[in-house]
Order: structure tokens, then sequence, then C-alpha cells
């Protein structure tokens, strides 16, 4: 699971400046080549401090996105979909360990990320800071959250640092099954009782304005990341993206007869692209900011889990072993 | 604290939003997986652990829930030894100088990286005094016409094998379809959904 619209750290003008420009151009034209950056390679500093956040950001994401479905599992109805449920969240758990691994390659050690994320410092997914009222809302994170992370993961794959794009080769491959899980449930919703169906559209009223924030903001008001795009870590726009879920997404929903709260949403057919209700910026700040449903819970259960934990890893360390930055 | 999820109400308040008590970080240990037989080990990943032992279950878990599988191997990080990372038509053996040979012979495993953005593969065995031995006898037995960006060497003592007695996780993974997307075929419930609603 991976909320998109990473918030990049503005880029300040003399970011470059003290860049060997020799060693630049040839960071620049390996890109160009499609090749993939390795972590012995030389990059510029930039490059390293934007990807640690976005690989770090992506590894929370996953680890904090556990905990809305995590929440279903001993509730999920029956015995197929909580051993189902069981698995995808154990994936995503898994992702995260595959993104910290990459994301330490670039030389910030995994204890500094979960130190950042726990202490508030470090950002993840936005939409994991709303609650799931009913076992709708967890069906529409397994299928609606995850395809908007597929289409992240997906273009993020062809990016150029490469044991990112290892990580997220392996996750793509377990996604697979969460879309198609997550389909399949709401299927079962779609085709139930009157009140089966109504617990969906419900659910689907209360995420679509965090799904539709899960891009991240509006090009128009974004920060600038044309460089980020030419060296390959940010791989579309946001509202790129945003509309590749929606001709992906919209047809499939309203196939199954629900409504989408947004009486301005269509498909343009000159532009081709979709048109919808700008969403609301101001709330998704204050959510990210911390100020959302959920944001304080996400955190403790974290914290607690550090804490109650603490006594296990004491007891298993060893002097023997070291840690070191991982090689690929 | 008040939570929609029973399990989270139920927790004990730390009651402290102080930071984290720094810890000593566990080990970082390399994880190879040999997808089917006659396939080389390939580098996977990595994973955090406090031994060797924990290592490798914690391997087991993170690299091969899902692909085939039929042995993996798992060693510390700092056992292996890298050369340099070539470019071009480069070839990172023809950095590798002549070693004296010593005696006290070990066992090294070797690895090949054959395509920038591809991982290691192990491509055999060799005997030597040091690392460094270790690679120039590599360069004279196992370096074949492709071209190798990088080479890794590890010594055969400090990895950890696959023992009959792990093959169990891997046999038993065909038997857990629910992980798979075949498993979850809407088509049929959704088409007569449709032709349903389109009959009202
Ligand atoms: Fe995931
Ligand atoms: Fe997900
Ligand atoms: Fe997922």
């Amino acid at each position: 699971m991976y909320g998109g619209g990473n918030t990049f750290e503005g880029i300040k003008s003399d970011e470059l400046t003290g860049e060997d420009p020799v060693k630049l151009a040839e960071f620049e034209a390996r890109i160009e080549r499609g090749e993939k950056i390795e972590p012995s390679d030389w990059m510029p500093k930039l490059y390293r401090k934007q990807l640690i956040r976005m690989i770090e950001q992506h590894a929370h994401s996953e680890i904090i996105g556990a905990l809305p479905e995590g929440t279903w599992i001993t509730r999920a109805p029956g015995f197929k979909r909580k051993m189902a449920l069981m698995a995808k969240v154990q994936d995503e758990v898994g992702h995260g360990q595959l993104l910290y691994s990459a994301a330490e390659t670039l030389g910030k050690s995994r204890e500094a990320m979960i130190d950042d994320l726990i202490n508030g410092k470090s950002k993840y997914s936005n939409i994991f800071n709303y609650p799931t009222f009913t076992w709708a809302d967890c069906c529409f994170i397994s299928w609606l959250v995850d395809a908007g992370a597929i289409v992240n993961q997906l273009a993020n794959a062809k990016g150029s640092y490469g044991p990112y794009c290892r990580a997220l080769d392996r996750i793509c491959a377990e996604e697979s099954f969460h879309l198609k899980y997550g389909h399949h449930c709401v299927i079962y919703l779609a085709s139930g009782t009157q009140k089966q169906r109504d617990m969906f559209q419900e659910a689907l009223n209360r995420w679509w304005p965090p799904m539709m924030h899960f891009f991240g903001p509006s090009d128009k008001i974004s920060v600038h990341t044309e460089i980020l795009m030419k060296w390959k870590v940010k791989m579309g726009t946001n509202d790129d993206m945003r509309n590749q879920f929606l001709d992906m997404y919209v047809p499939k929903i309203w196939e199954l007869g629900f409504t989408i709260p947004d009486p301005n949403l269509k498909k343009n057919t000159e532009t081709g692209r979709w048109d919808y209700t700008e969403p609301d910026w101001e709330e998704f700040k204050r959510v990210i900011n911390g100020d959302g449903p959920c944001n304080s819970e996400r955190l403790e259960v974290r914290r607690i889990a550090e804490e109650r934990g603490r006594w296990v890893r004491e007891a298993l360390r060893t002097a023997k072993t070291e840690y070191v930055t991982p090689l690929a | 604290m008040k939570s929609l999820d029973p399990r989270v109400s139920r927790l004990p308040e730390t009651g402290n939003s102080s930071p984290k008590v720094p810890l000593d970080q566990f080990g970082t240990f390399e994880v190879f997986v040999q997808p089917k037989e006659g396939k080389p080990f390939q580098h996977e990943g990595i994973v955090h652990a406090p031994n060797l032992e924990m290592a490798y279950v914690l391997a087991k878990e993170a690299f091969t829930r899902r692909f085939t599988c039929i042995s993996i191997f798992v060693t510390e990080t700092r056992n292996v030894y890298v050369s340099a990372l070539t470019d071009g038509d480069e070839d990172a053996y023809d950095h590798v100088t002549k070693v004296a040979s010593t005696s006290g012979k070990e066992t090294f495993e070797i690895f090949h990286l054959l395509k920038r953005g591809k991982q290691h593969q192990h491509v055999g065995k060799v005997e030597a005094g040091s690392h460094n031995e270790a690679l120039w006898v590599a360069s004279q037995q196992l370096r074949g016409n492709k071209q190798v960006f990088n080479i890794w060497a590890i010594k055969t003592s400090g990895i950890r094998f696959t023992k009959q007695e792990d093959l169990d996780l891997w046999n038993t993974l065909g038997e857990k379809k629910f992980r798979d997307a075949a498993a979850y075929k809407g088509g049929d419930k959704l088409k007569s959904f449709l032709e349903k609603t389109a009959q009202q």
C-alpha cells in the first residue's frame, strides 16, 4: 500500500551548486540512457536526500497502512476473508521491510527512520489517518486504495534508483493479489443485500475525498519537481497519476451501480482527462500536519509496539553482529 | 486510547511521548535465493537480525513467501567482499591483480553481476587464503566470456545454508492458494449481477 503525492521538500536554488559538473553530467547521462543508479555510484546530494525521503515515506505508508485494515482481521466475514486479509496485511508489512532496506542503501539507518516516524518527523500516506468504521471501509482500502498505490508503484518501478526499483518489482507482484481480492470483496457487497450495498456506498462516500488527496496536491500548487522528474525520482505529476487512476477505476465503480460523491466528475471528451471538483487541499494539509481523525492513534500504536517490544530486542541483541549499510 | 479498534482501546497507555531510547541495531544480513533446480542462487536483498539463525528465518518470511524457491542462504553483510563496480565495457576482473598464494586455504563462494540494475548471481567456489586471493583465483577459474560489472566473494564458512528440515515452508506453498490473485475470480458473480440489474 502506498500513498503517492509524496511531500517533496521544496528545492532551493543553491542545492546543486558545489556538485562536480563532470560527475553530474555522467550521472544524468546514465539516467538518460535508462541505466539504473546503484548505491556505490556517485550521485548528487539532492538526489540522495529526496530519494531517502520518498522511499522512507513509502515504507512508513506500508507499515501504517497495515493498521486500518489489520483492525478488521478478527471481524472479517468468514474464514476465507480472514485468511486473505491476514495474508494481505502480512504482505504490506513485508513491503515496508523491503522499502526500508532500499532506503538504507542510501545511508540512513532503519532505526533513524523508525525514530523519525514515531516522533512525527517523517510523513506517511495521508489516507491512513482516516478510520475504517465498517467492513466496507476495509474493502474500499483493499480494492481502491491499493489500486491507487499500484498506479504509483508501477510508475516508480521504472525510476532510476536500482534498489528501489527491484523492491517495487517484488511488491507489484504481490499487489495483484491485493487488487483482485479487494475487487472480489466489493463485487460480493455490490451483489448482496440492499444493506450490504448501502454499506459500501457509505464507505465510498467517506473515502472519496481522501482518495482524491492520495495522489498529492494538484500540479498547480505543488512544489516544483522538474529536476526530480528529469532524474527519474518522480515518474509522473500528481495530476497525471490521479487521472490514470480515475481512468481505470471510475468505470469499474459505476459498473457496480455505485455513485461517486462528486457531481462534477466526468471525463472531458475534449481534453481526454477527468474533470472533478477541486479537492480540499486545506483539509489535506491540515491532516498531513497531524490534525486528522487518526493521526495520533496511528503513531501511538507504533510507539507502544516499539516500547513493548524493547525487552525482546534487548534480550536478542549481541555484540557479535553489527549494523552496516546494506549492499544492494 | 479510544479507538474503533478494540485491540487498540485495550493497549496500556505509555503516557510518554519522549523519544525512543537509542538501541544498538541488529546486524545486516544478505539473502540469496535459488528459485529452481539448476538455477543459480541470486542475491535478493537484506534482513536485520540478531544472529545468523534468526536471519535465516526472517529471510524465508521476507523473500520466499510467494515465488517458487527451493533453497536460500544468508550471510552477514560484512562477510561480503566487494570488488569495484565498473562501467561501460570495463570488466571488474581487469582490476583484479595477482596475489601470492598463502597457506591455510578456505572455500569462498563467488558471485557475478552481469548486468547493471540486476542482482548478483552465484557462479561457483574457489579455494584461497584471503578474499583478494579468492578474486584472483576466480579470475583464473570462473571468468566466462560475459562482461562482469562487479564480483562478490563470501567465505563459505560464514553462510547459513538450507537444511533438509527447512524445506517444509516451500513444500506447502502450493497449498496456500488464498494468497494468489487467481483465487479471486469475481467475473461470474459480476456477470450475473450485471444481467440481473439490466433486467430491472
Ligand atoms: Fe503494499
Ligand atoms: Fe496497500
Ligand atoms: Fe497492497
